[in-house]
Order: C-alpha cells, then structure tokens, then sequence
C-alpha cells in the first residue's frame, strides 16, 4: 500500500507551483461558525411549494431522485409479487394474459429504466460532490431539469397503465412484436417515450457527474486519489454517454418514427430489418446491466474498507477493473443475440468477449475477500449486505459465464434460466450492495443511524428470499419452462418450484417491509448519528449530518486517498472563496490543483418547465407528429427565459484571458 | 442550523486571488458542452450505422427506381456551413479578448449567415429525392439529416439569442465565456456535418 501520503509529500502536490506556502493556519472557531452563517444565508434555497419547485440544491434534488427511484423499486415490486401469485399454480388466472403482458412489461421497464439507473444516478448526484469535497455538482440547473424530465416518465407510465395502456411487448421491446403492425394502440407508444424521459435524465446525470468528477475535486485529489465510488460513477457515466443514446435511437427515432410516421426502420417488406432493433437496443442495454451494477460495485469498498478497518486491498487494480468492465461492456451485445443467425466468427468472438469480462469483475471480488482476509470484519448490517452480494452475484456472474457459450444459450435462451440469471445479478450486484449503501450513509442523510435489530431482520431475509425466489428458476428453465407465458399446465411438473419462488417472493416482500419501516421509524427517532459514525475515511464524513446546503464551510484539501484516516490533527482545508455569492472551486482534472473560481447559478423555476416543455412535447408526439415542431417552438422559448435569467450582470469578476488577468463585470 | 465547525480546520492556503472567469478547457461549461457533443454526435454514428445495416438489404443505393440525391442544395449549404465558422471563430476571438463591440458585430454576422442555414436544410431533406416512408433507405436518410437538422437549429436559435442579448441588454463579463463556447458547439455541428454529407448525399454517386 503506497498510499499513506505524508503530509509535506501531499503539499507540495497542492501547489506545486508555489514554491513559498504560507505556514498551515488555525482557523478559529469564531470565523468558522460566522463563515459558516453567512454561507447558509447564501446556498439555502428559498422554503414552501416554490422553493420546493426552484430548488437547485444537489442534495435536495438527489434525495427526491432517491425516494422517487425507491417508490418505482415498492411499484415494480408489487408487479414483481404479483406475476409471482399468478405463476405460483398452473393454470391459475388470477390475471388474465392481456393484464399479464401488461404487468410484466411494465416491470421489467419500471425496474430498469425507472428505479435502477435513476437510484444509481441519484446515489452519484448526492454523494459524489461531497465526496471530491464540492460544494454543490457542476451544474445544478441541469441536474433538477433531469430529475423533472425523470419524473414525466415515471407518471406518464403509470397514469397510462391505470388507464389500461400499459406497455405490453416486453421491456425489450422486440419488434415485429412492437411495431405498428401487431401492436395497434398506444400501448408501445407510451414505452417509447418513458424511455426516451428517463435517457434524457441519464444523460443529464452522467454528464454533470463527468464534469464535478474531474474538475471540482478538492485540491490534492488527484487522479489517483479519487475514491472508488466516485471512480466507480464516472465509469458509469461514461458508459451512459455511449450507451443510452443506442436506446435513444432506438426508440425514439426509430421504433416511435416507424408507428407515428411511417418509416420503415424494422419493415421488411421495404427494406428495413428487425434484427437492426435487437442490435441498437442491446448494443445499449447490455452496458445497462453494468451501469446498473457497478455503482454498486463501488458502493461495496467504502463499506468494506469501514468494516474492516482497513485500506482496501488493491487500489489500483480495482480501478483497472472497473475501466475495463467499462470498455469490455460495450463488446458483449451479440450474446444476447445468439438464437438469431449470427455468423459463426461473430458467435466466436462475442462468448470470448462474455467470458472475458468476468476477469475485471473476478479481480474485483477477490480484492474485497484479500481486504477482509486481512482486516478484521465487524459484521454490520451493511457489511452483511456486502457478504450477500458476495454470495449472490457470485452465482449470478457464473451462470453469465454459462450463458456465455453459445450452445447452451441455445437451450436455455427465453427460458426461465435467463431471468434467474438476470436476478442473481441485479438484485446480487446492484440491490444488495444498494441496501447496504442506504445503512451505510443514511444517516450523512438524515442525520440518524437506522436500527441495527430491524437491519439484521432485513439482510437476512433479503438474501434468503432472493435465492429462495431465484434459484428454483435455474431448475425451471433447464425443464424448459418459456419467459414471459402467463401460466402452464400441471402436466409440465413446473408447479412445485413455482410455488417455491413464490414463497421466497413473499420472503422478500416481507424484507422489504421492513426496511420501510425501519426508514419509517428512523427517519424521525433513529438515534443521533453525528458527522462520522461508522468512524469512515471519505470526505462526506468530514461535514455534519445532514450536510449543510454548502457542504463544507472551507474546500478540504486532501492528502492521501483516504482524507479523514490520513490527517491528523485539524482537518486541512482551503480558504478564499466568497460566501456572500455561490461560488466553487475548480480544479484541474490530472492533479486537482486550484485552477480558478466558479459562480453556481440560484434558485430557478426553468429547468422545471423546460421539463414540462419537453414532457408535453413528447407526450403529444404520440398522438400527433405535430407536436414535435409545436413543442420544439416551445422548448425554444423556454431557453430564452433560461438564458435571460442566467445573463444578468451581478457581481465585478476577476477575468483570466489571453494571459492578462483583468476586473470586469 | 449549526455551523460544521465539528472539527478543527487549518488552512494551508488561500484562492481568493484567483480568476473567477476564464475560458476553454478551464471552464465548467466547455466539459458540458464536450459532453454533450460527444452525446450527439454518437447518436449520428449510431443512425449512420442504422443506416449502413439497412443499406444491405437494397442492391444498388439507392435502389431503382429511386433518383440519387441531387447535390445542388446540399453543396451550397455544406458552402455556408463553412463559412459560418469564419464570423463565429472572430466572435469567439473578441469574446477572448473581452471586445463587446466585436463580440456584438460577430455574433451579428454569424446569425445573419446562419439564416438561410436552416431553409437550406429543408430544400435538402427533399433534395434526398426520397421520402422517409418510402423504403428503409428513405427512413435513414431522412432521420440522419433530420436528427442533425435538429441539432443544428437548436443551435441556430442559441446563436440569435445570444447576439439578441448582446445588442438589447447589459451583459455579464462571465457571458464572454458562453459566447466561446457557442462557437466551439458550432463547429461540432459543422464539422459533423462533412462525413454526412459525404456519405449520405455524395456516397450514393459511388456506391
């Protein structure tokens, strides 16, 4: 381990270029907590419903992503639950096939597009800026437009399923299924423009976690100081700004123009191509599954490294890994493809590239096992969900590596060996490691610590439940049993396990239960937590709980990859910039070495109508073509009103141009 | 709410003499602005390769009986596409240079030859000599230049907002920044414009 920086070597790295650094200097405690007043009055947005609608605070509006993200987990859940009751016996019709198709769709898209990427996302917008010691995320506006466009398509979709047009063809989508022919009506319509709301938020999020993550982190942090998470998330992001406008494409411009306008995209009577769908889509939605789960990834070593007491193993292996599954992602789409006639060479090379990608993640496993080998575990709720997803997605990785090979995908593609996989892997990889997440930093949250009684309830029945639910499905699928059939006859024998998913589901609902609970009783009554109870190395220890609007009242310096365990003595920091005004520190990307200062934009009502702009725009496409030019006028409109407010002179400001350095305002 | 004065602090230096302006790749919104034309200009190649996927079920592009595109059109709009770079470049310099009169002349004359940009355009989605519901080859190539169009008359619009601010209202030195960064966008949409139009509305004649 190299990284315990001492802290004349971590100066130097600060300011490298200032050969004089003034001596470090206390900062009393009298100006700390008047700065700190004056800061408050500056970064607090306004109360009530139109503070609550203007707001542009990262936090305000991650947590709301959070809650909203978590309220489509409980719905895509309840849909969960009931596919669960309507297979648990064959021939059962508790719902009948339309209603089916219906449900079933509607979860697989609630859960991936509406609750995975968005929670993972909103994890980032909250943390990561308090991580790289920020005082809010590059760009705020853009953040709250996401989190509106987001919410468009979270009620779009459920108003339309309530009124009975609820997609039905499957969160794939699959054409000819999908397309105007065979599936008349709204219903595929109402699919396409959920997903096209929540890339737009996708693509909002990635791209301000790109920019905070390399140019706002705290002086000291550089590149190979950054911690896991945030790595992790700028991975993700990356991967989002080539993954989701595949889906984009694919949806949008394709699928939706083919049903509204009558292009001929997957038509091939005129030339188009269905195959042309499964590539686009899946050229985006396998980088889905590890944009899915590797926040979760990075969410599992700041765990294990508190628990453990320890530095983790493997610094920079963990760091290649996670680059790696990023690049080796977007290589493996055809193996989703492999019933179809694919040339023989593609088959080859795309099972090299599937097996392949289990190296990084298998090197990422062993890293957190050599951590907690070497450490000593203190067995937390939230580090039992990190042995979980150990657990879990370890058996859900090597059923991928199964799938991998093209002779068995063949016996086992759509069949239920596929959604065991599919589970084992999410629910493994990204849910797990997310509820521990929830324990570890609920209270940096809220400021109270959930009860540990109801924790331990929780992460064992959840990981009971899980492979209780999935496993049996491993059995059914290799008997043969299809996806996506609403019911079977008892002849098939497929009775007994179904049953027995069943039960487990009821076992994870009741898990889930109570963790809702333990929010529930917590949020209010958990006991104080203070600014670092788990005794943790991040920077989002080193403010109160919650963190003020402004984060920190003076921008940390950091001195070694794990700031709070490697200084001792008064926490470092830098001082200069205004509180009278918003304003952040930039940094450069390699060394984050002080670069110059930003001013953040206040409270604005535009990026909550520009969403509505965008929300009636695309809505409206589905019934007219003329809603596009219409909204399009609109949205134009709009940006003046956001320009106009972003353009007024203010405040006198210090320009650098063109080497001379002059005051202007 | 309580000050987080929870720990002690030192200071080990001080930024208030830095710029709180600057420009380029030192700036916040040149990374959002690269973001999102790496965003963009994907979704360009993705529809390109939509493009390219279709393309193997015709013999011959485009197929008979279909015209190829007439280039008439599209060359003088490729023409002016370029020189808009030229008024935008000097907006982009005297934005550097904190010129305001230059700024407000620049921006002028990068809207006023933007403006026939965007009819242009349309003369040339028809200049395709195919509708986008006629075949497949007709949905690709219109949506190529269609989802560019878009792009470009979003832009179009930033440019007139921005030279409007400029001419009727006081400014912030901070907009000069914006200003740089509108031209370092428009060149993005120019230049992704030559690969297709290359291959969309000159490729045919070859292929």
């Amino acid at each position: 381990m190299n990284d315990g920086v001492r802290a004349g070597r971590a100066r130097s790295s600060v300011d490298q270029e200032d050969a004089v650094l003034p001596p470090p200097q206390l900062i009393d405690r009298e100006r700390l907590e008047a700065d700190a007043r004056q800061l408050d009055v500056t970064w607090r947005d306004p109360g009530g419903l139109w503070g609550w609608l203007t707001t542009v605070d990262h936090k305000s509006i991650a947590k709301r992503y959070i809650i909203t993200a978590f309220l489509m987990f409980i719905a895509g859940g309840i849909q969960a639950a009931m596919i669960r009751m309507q297979l648990a016996l064959p021939e059962n019709n508790l719902l009948g096939p339309d209603r089916y198709n219906q449900i079933f769709t509607t979860h697989g898209t609630t859960m991936m597009f509406l609750f995975a990427v968005p929670i993972m996302n909103a994890m980032g917008l909250y943390f990561v800026p308090l991580m790289v010691g920020a005082r809010t995320i590059a760009f705020p506006r853009l953040n709250a437009f996401g989190y509106y466009a987001y919410l468009v398509g979270v009620v779009f979709l459920y108003v339309s399923l309530f009124l009975n047009t609820g997609p039905d063809a499957g969160w794939t989508a699959y054409v000819p299924l999908a397309g105007p022919q065979f599936s008349p009506g709204h219903r595929v319509d109402v699919w396409a423009q959920v997903v096209t709301f929540t890339e737009i938020a996708a693509l909002a999020a990635a791209v301000n976690i790109i920019v905070t993550a390399l140019k706002m982190r705290a002086p000291g942090m550089s590149l190979n100081r950054i911690p896991l998470f945030v790595w992790a998330q700028l991975v993700v992001s990356f991967m989002i700004v080539f993954a989701m406008p595949a889906v984009a494409t694919a949806s949008t411009l394709m699928l939706a123009a083919d049903r509204a306008v009558s292009t001929h995209w997957f038509n091939p009577a005129e030339g188009g191509d269905s195959l042309l769908w499964q590539h686009v889509f899946w050229f985006f939605g396998h980088p889905e599954v590890y944009i899915i789960f590797l926040p979760g990834l990075g969410m599992v070593t700041p765990i294990v490294e508190t628990f453990c007491r320890r530095r983790v193993f493997g610094y920079d292996a963990l760091v290649l890994a996670n680059i790696t599954t990023g690049f080796f992602s977007f290589g493996l789409w055809v193996h989703h493809m492999f019933a179809t006639p694919i040339p023989e060479l593609g088959q080859s090379l795309f099972t090299a590239a599937s097996m392949l990608i289990a190296i990084p993640t298998g090197i990422q496993i062993f890293c957190w096992i050599a951590t907690m080998w070497s450490g000593r575990p203190r067995l937390t709720t939230p580090m039992l969900f990190v042995l979980g997803f150990l657990f879990t997605f370890v058996i859900g990785g090597l059923t991928g590596v199964m799938l991998a090979s093209v002779t068995f995908d063949k016996q086992a593609h759509d069949t239920f060996f596929v959604v065991s996989h599919l589970h084992y892997v999410l629910l493994g990889g990204a849910v797990m490691p997310l509820f521990g997440a929830f324990y570890f930093w609920f209270p940096k949250v809220t400021g109270r610590l959930l009860s540990e009684t109801l924790g331990k309830w929780n992460v064992w029945l959840f990981v009971i439940g899980v492979n209780v639910a999935f496993f049996p499905m491993h059995i059914l699928g290799l008997n043969g049993m299809p996806r996506r059939i609403y019911t079977y006859l008892a002849e098939t024998g497929w009775g007994p396990l179904n049953l027995l998913a069943t039960a487990g589901a009821v076992v994870i609902v009741v898990s889930v239960v109570i963790f809702i609970v333990n929010v529930a009783v917590s949020w209010r009554g958990g006991a104080l937590a203070g600014p670092n109870p788990w005794a943790s190395s991040g920077l989002e220890w080193a403010t109160t709980s919650p963190a003020p609007s402004y984060n920190f009242v003076h921008t940390p310096v950091v001195l070694g990859r794990h700031p709070l365990w490697d200084s001792v003595g008064p926490f470092p920091v830098i001082t200069g910039l205004r509180t009278d005004r918003r304003e952040v520190l930039v940094t450069t990307v390699f060394d984050a070495r002080p670069d110059h200062r930003h001013k953040e934009p206040d409270a604005s009502i535009w990026p909550f109508v520009l969403s509505l702009a965008m929300g009636v725009t695309w809505i409206g496409s589905i019934f007219t073509p003329w809603a596009v030019p219409t909204g399009f006028a609109m949205t134009l409109l709009v940006m003046l009103g956001w320009g106009w407010q972003s353009s007024r002179v203010t405040d006198v400001e210090r320009v650098e141009t063109e080497d001379r350095l002059v005051e202007a305002e | 709410m309580t000050a987080p004065a929870t720990i002690d602090q030192q200071s080990l230096g001080d930024v208030a003499e830095l710029p709180t302006v600057t420009f380029g790749h030192r700036t916040l919104m040149w990374w959002g602005t690269a973001g999102f034309m790496a965003i963009e200009g994907w979704t360009l190649a993705i529809l390109l390769a939509g493009y390219f996927y279709v393309r193997q079920n015709f013999v011959g592009l485009p197929p008979k009986p279909l015209d190829h595109p007439s280039l008439g059109v599209p060359t003088i709009n490729l023409l002016v596409l370029l020189l808009s770079m030229v008024p935008a470049f000097m907006a982009a310099r005297a934005a550097r240079r904190l010129d305001v009169p230059g700024v407000r002349i620049w921006l002028l004359i990068t809207s006023l030859v933007s403006v026939p940009i965007p009819v242009l355009r349309w003369y040339e989605l028809w200049a395709l000599n195919v509708r986008w519901d006629t075949n497949a080859y007709g949905s690709a190539a219109w949506l190529l230049v269609g989802t560019h169009a878009t792009l470009l008359l979003l832009d179009v619009f930033d440019t007139f907002g921005l030279t409007l601010f400029y001419w009727f209202k006081r400014m912030p030195v901070k907009a000069m920044s914006d200003v740089a960064d509108n031209s370092f966008y428009w060149y993005f949409m120019v230049l992704s414009w030559i690969p297709l139009y290359l291959i969309v509305y000159l490729g045919p004649q070859f292929l």
